[in-house]
């Protein structure tokens, strides 16, 4: 599938510890993203209510919580996957996300395989999904590496 | 990007007065005359290299409703904002996100995070 992201990272902890740390502790170790916010008001605390059909949730500065997905499959210590929307999302628009942690000797690969992309608009995209200013961003970081392969482009002819 | 999109962007950019235009289309859009005026060119020139880094899908052409005869230039987005970046941004999501999961689980949870 074109539309897959795969991140696979080794951690020093038996697959039981992982896959409850990854689920029961997400809000101590998840980093606040710019990019990646999945409302305005994002208050950081994520949660997700254990089981299959529990929600993964991210709380609101006004104390309410936002919805992101729900769990379709929870095995522990072995494989978690959730739907996963942003609050620009139109309704019929998801994404999935599932996480596998094998063990390797004493310690456990966590894989992250992020799906469903294809089927977010472009133009949703660039217009709603990223904050602008962030899109900027990596807009002026494309451009200096274009400007940068046409240095050197132009000191090697 | 592939190659030949590459190679057609560093042609486009390969001359002065289009990377100037470049530059100034990076602080905002600008219209065609506003661009002679600021680089100092004839409108005809002016008029090439725009035809150039249009061709080359570095610069998009809008009218003003206002004015059908006005025409804006501006930088596209598009080269960032396909579903490669999108992807692209995700795994770096992914990726900052389980190296702060790797440094919480191997952090002491005694020191740090004991009830």
């Amino acid at each position: 599938m074109a539309s897959r992201v795969l991140v696979a990272m080794r951690v020093k902890v038996a697959p039981a510890r992982a896959f409850e740390a990854f689920t029961e502790e997400i809000a101590a170790w998840w980093r606040p993203s710019g990019l990646f916010q999945f409302t305005p008001k994002d208050s950081g605390a994520l949660r997700f209510e254990p089981g299959v059909g529990g929600r993964f949730l991210m709380g609101q500065s006004d104390g309410a919580e936002f919805e992101i997905g729900r769990i379709s499959r929870w095995d522990p210590p072995t494989e978690l996957v959730f739907s996963w929307r942003q609050h620009s999302f139109t309704p019929e628009q998801s994404t999935t996300v599932s996480v596998r942690f094998e063990p390797v000797g004493e310690e456990t690969r966590v894989t992250v395989e992020h799906t469903g992309w294809d089927g977010i608009p472009r133009r949703h995209a660039a217009r709603h999904g990223f904050p602008l200013a962030a899109f900027q961003l990596r807009h002026a970081e494309w451009w200096q590496i274009l400007l940068a392969s046409l240095h050197a482009r132009v000191k090697g002819s | 990007m592939p190659a030949a999109d590459l190679d057609q962007t560093l042609t486009a950019l390969a001359d002065p007065d289009r990377r100037r235009t470049i530059n100034l289309l990076r602080e905002r859009p600008h219209a065609a005359g506003e661009l002679a005026r600021a680089l100092d060119l004839p409108a005809p020139a002016m008029s090439r290299h725009l035809r150039v880094l249009r061709q080359s899908g570095l610069v998009e052409e809008e009218h003003p409703r206002f004015d059908a005869r006005v025409r804006i230039y501006s930088l596209r987005l598009e080269p960032m904002v396909g579903l490669k970046a999108w992807l692209e941004e995700t795994e770096r999501l992914w990726a900052d996100q389980l190296g702060a999961f790797k440094r919480y689980l191997e952090t002491d949870p005694r020191d740090t995070h004991g009830v």
